[in-house]
């Protein structure tokens, strides 16, 4: 039985490639979804994803398809669960196993395509990269130069004090 | 800008220098123009998705060009600088130019016109900026959210941006127009034209769409909608209405008007759910009400006796209807009501009470019920039954059944006839009544019961008559006589019913009581002994509960009778050890047979008083005798033995010699042989006229004695639980305890109160006070 949410939808890449996919799927981004809402089901004509590349766009249907069927999140779960937690379920956290290029791709993907969960799935995998982590160490993982002064740095560590796990 | 001269605007490109604002907004301007003017041309993907996406870019853009300077320590609490201020404020900027253009147009127009091009032009704005919203998602879901989270007022997401700008730049300066139009439409429809009742559901929804909750946006209020639309709607209806109202009734009858007005209220009813929000039920209808019924109650109210006079039971519904529902609208109804009631009840009393003292208990208990029954039924019928129309009924009725012509001379006539009437019900006729008429009638006894204020002197008619029934047997039906008893006890409680009650269960009991006693009989004495006792039934009835005085008079009994209730007493006092039995002579009853004078083949029966029978039996030794023999033998009084002997000889079973004397000394009496008769059984047994009224005024007379009872032990319950009290404080509470019973009048307490102080149960204290003397 074909439904709405099975209807063909074609999604084109930065780099024009065209990715088949199903309406339900795509519908995981409100850009989308609000866009067929506006426009109507565009059938044939593919959706051009301007900001996203072939690779990692499929990346972002993978996940996608893997979590169509997901109830849509309510207000309480925006405020409260999601966020207070680090915890990513193993699909997840296995689908983010990637490297670091992809994984902020991916981010970048998710804010610009507003897929509100795989963006918090992605912040959450990178916050859980920093966890226990002290500044050198982030810096070094990230690879992130130290432009701070060492007035400024020192300031910051004394506004900071309470936060220092001792 | 105008819809038709519209041009259209060449394509800009879509901006490649993400930090290029001037860039940017160019090609945004072109797009929001394109949704806001073009939209049904239809927009495609690629220019949705370009518009998105250069907003995305501009916002994601590392350093903005005319942002804040960045990596500012000072305004590090901000978190990351989120960008899109500027292409915010020149949203905002280009809507204010988009109406101010929608506006010169929209004054070109005037009345329905106006209101057509308000409707096209809100919905046409509204539609693009629900799109808009959209491809600004990106700065809704960022900028704009931090800017709201951090408590910046004046600042909305994109589709209420749209909302705040035609509030402030159409709506401020249209509304008054627009809702002329409105109102000119809503008076065209009430002077019976078809209008596109749309239109007006159009403006409502704009003008609800526009109460934007100034502290969050997310929320919307109905003030706008209850200034700008509500309040001069409602205006307009009340001038409407008066103004219709006044002059309808100027020229028809109220009647007429009456239902002009219900059919008006059905319409703006109907019409709320057609064109209005709901919440406008409840002014709206005020607003009619207050035109259509409060402004005209009194002229409404002055034709409710028209209608009452005249039966007209449909009007009476209508106007009920119509007053019920403005506030306190039917009181007036309610008092005129009631006095119509008792006056109706005191006019068909008095058509009755011109039988005087013979009055038919029926035709006046009749009378009653007939005013009762009629507007009992139309309280239901036009009234809908309602409680306080109820309380107006029972309040006439109680007037009319307590104090009428019938009652003038006498307030205790009418429980008096009442519990006559209800005697007259439940004695065995020769028309038997059916057990469903029965019950009817009984239920009728008890609709003006409840009405009966002297429920006390009810109480004492009603237990000598049922005393009487039980006693010759005369009840039509045990039944009945329990479901009436049972009815008393509803109404008036256990108290009221107990000597009742008791006066049922001694005759039970006397029925078993024969029983024992025959079985006795049979165990004691062999046949040969009992045959010459006499076959008889005795009731044992208690002091206390039956109103029954002892005999007045002295008495033999015959001798015939003396072994066979000797006997019985024997086996009683055997049984029964300690209990005083006196004989109610004068109620007791016997047959005779007379084998001196037969019917055919069978001799007549005399169904006798034990009196007569002594009398009677009398002349089994003689033919003749005298009078003073009689009272000699039977030591009955005067007043006793003449009527007791007049009736035989009216009966013409004796003969008086001289011929025609009265009974006295020295008249003697003959048996006459020649007796004749048209039945076989004659009953001599009758009560004399004379009795009947000497034993009503009795029980009068006993009412006070025990009225006065009835207070004294109210009066000093009510002392012993307080110990001290006013004195006044104590008249109210003790009529308070026995109104159910009877009007007690306030000298009467206050003789009674005298009486307690004398006998010293209570004493006199300083301040008026009294005290309790146990």
């Amino acid at each position: 039985m074909a439904t709405e949410g099975d209807q063909l939808v074609k999604l084109e890449s930065s780099d024009h490639v065209i990715i088949d996919t199903d309406r339900k799927t795509a519908e995981r981004s409100m850009l989308i979804k609000n866009m067929i809402e506006d426009l109507g089901s565009p059938g044939e004509e593919p959706i051009p994803i301007m900001n996203v590349s072939e690779t990692v766009l499929r990346k972002v249907i993978d996940w996608c398809t893997h979590h169509k069927n997901d109830p849509p999140p309510s207000a309480e779960d925006d405020a409260d669960s999601r966020k207070k937690t680090t915890d990513i379920e193993d699909w997840d956290q296995k689908f983010m196993q990637v490297d670091q290029e992809m994984l902020f791709e991916i981010i970048l993907a998710a804010n610009y395509m507003d897929i509100k969960a795989l963006l918090d799935v992605g912040c959450k995998t990178v916050a859980n990269m920093i966890k226990g982590k002290s500044p050198e160490e982030i810096r070094k993982t990230f690879n992130i130069q130290n432009d701070f002064t060492p007035e400024e740095e020192d300031q910051i560590r004394r506004e900071n004090e309470w936060a220092e796990d001792r | 800008m105008s819809q038709n001269g519209m041009t259209v605007r060449p394509q800009p490109p879509m901006p490649t220098n993400k930090d290029d604002i001037t860039g940017t907004w160019n090609y945004l301007e072109w797009g929001v123009e394109r949704i806001m003017l073009a939209l049904k041309d239809g927009v495609d993907l690629k220019t949705y998705m370009s518009l998105y996406t250069s907003i995305h870019n501009f916002c994601t853009a590392q350093k903005a060009v005319g942002s804040q300077p960045q990596n500012n320590l000072n305004s590090s609490h901000r978190g990351a600088h989120l960008l899109g201020e500027d292409l915010y404020h020149r949203l905002n900027e280009y809507l204010k130019r988009h109406l101010t253009s929608v506006h010169e147009e929209l004054v070109k127009h005037s009345d329905e016109a106006l209101l057509t091009f308000y409707i096209t032009e809100w919905k046409r704005y509204t539609t693009a900026g629900a799109y808009n919203n959209h491809l600004f998602r990106y700065l809704n879901r960022h900028w704009v959210k931090r800017e709201v989270d951090e408590g910046k007022k004046d600042i909305y997401d994109i589709y209420t941006l749209h909302l705040v700008r035609w509030k402030e730049d159409m709506f401020g300066s249209t509304q008054n127009a627009v809702m002329d139009a409105v109102l000119r439409l809503v008076e065209k429809q009430r002077n019976g034209e078809t209008i596109e009742q749309s239109k007006i559901k159009d403006v409502v929804e704009s003008f609800v769409s526009l109460g934007i909750d100034e502290s969050d946006s997310a929320r919307s209020t109905l003030d706008v909608y209850r200034q700008y639309f509500e309040k001069p709607f409602l205006e307009a209806t009340s001038k409407y209405y008066t103004a219709e109202s006044q002059q309808f009734l100027a020229e028809n009858s109220v009647v007429d008007y009456m239902k002009k007005a219900e059919r008006r209220l059905d319409e703006e009813k109907e019409r709320v759910a057609l064109y209005h929000r709901e919440e406008i039920m409840g002014p709206l209808m005020k607003t009619c009400e207050q035109a259509l019924i409060a402004k005209h109650a009194p002229i409404l109210r002055d034709e409710f006796q028209v209608l009452l006079d005249n039966d007209r039971e449909e009007d009476m519904a209508r106007m009920y209807k119509l007053l019920a529902r403005i506030p306190e609208g039917l009181d007036p109804l309610r008092t005129r009501f009631e006095a119509h009631v008792r006056r109706a009840g005191l006019l068909t009393i008095e058509k009755v009470a011109g039988q005087g003292d013979a009055l038919d208990p029926k035709a006046y208990v009749d009378a009653l019920l007939e005013v009762h029954t009629q507007y009992a039924a139309l309280v239901k019928s036009a009234f809908t039954g309602e409680s306080e129309f109820v309380r107006s009924l029972d309040n006439a009725c109680r007037e009319y059944v307590n104090r009428n012509k019938v009652c003038e001379k006498n307030t205790t006539r009418s429980p008096e006839l009442l519990a006559k009437h209800a005697d007259n019900v439940l004695k065995r006729s020769t028309k038997s009544t059916e057990e469903d008429d029965m019950e009817k009638l009984l239920n009728q006894v008890m609709t003006v019961f409840k009405y009966i204020e002297d429920k006390d002197v009810f109480q004492k008619f009603y237990s000598k008559t049922l005393a009487k029934r039980l006693v010759n047997g005369t009840s039509a039906s045990n039944d009945a006589e329990t479901s009436m008893i049972s009815k008393l006890k509803d109404a008036s409680g256990f108290e009221y019913t107990n000597k009742l009650q008791r006066m049922f269960q001694d005759m039970q009991t006397s029925k078993d009581l024969n029983l024992a006693y025959d079985e006795w009989r049979n165990d004691n004495f062999d046949k040969e002994d009992r045959k010459d006792e006499i076959d008889a039934t005795y009731q044992i009835l208690g002091t206390g509960f039956w109103p029954l005085q002892p005999p007045t008079t002295g008495f033999i009994p015959p001798p015939a009778i003396v072994k066979t209730y000797k006997r019985f007493e024997n086996f009683y006092n055997n049984k029964h050890g300690g209990r005083k039995l006196t004989w109610l002579w004068h109620l007791c009853k016997g047959e005779i047979r007379a084998n001196y004078i037969k019917m055919g083949k069978v001799p007549y029966t005399f169904q006798v008083s034990t009196h007569q029978m002594a009398i009677m039996l009398m002349f089994n030794d003689s033919d003749t005798v005298a009078y003073d023999d009689i009272a000699a033998a039977t030591t009955l009084d005067k007043g006793t033995l003449d009527p007791s002997i007049g009736i035989m000889l009216k009966a013409k079973v004796l003969t008086a010699s001289p011929e025609g004397a009265s009974p006295q000394s020295g008249t003697s009496f003959t048996l006459n042989h020649g007796f004749k008769h048209k039945k076989v059984k004659v009953n001599l047994n009758v009560q004399i006229k004379s009795e009947q009224k000497a034993e009503a005024e009795e029980t009068h007379k006993t009412i006070e004695e025990d009225r006065k009872m009835l207070m004294q032990s109210a009066i000093v319950r009510i002392m012993k639980s307080r110990k001290q009290m006013k004195h006044a404080q104590l008249v109210g509470e003790t009529i308070q305890q026995i109104k159910s019973r009877f009007s007690p009048k306030i000298p009467d307490i206050k003789k009674c109160i005298d009486i307690l102080l004398e006998k010293e149960y209570l004493e006199r204290l300083d301040n008026d006070e009294l005290g309790y003397l146990a």
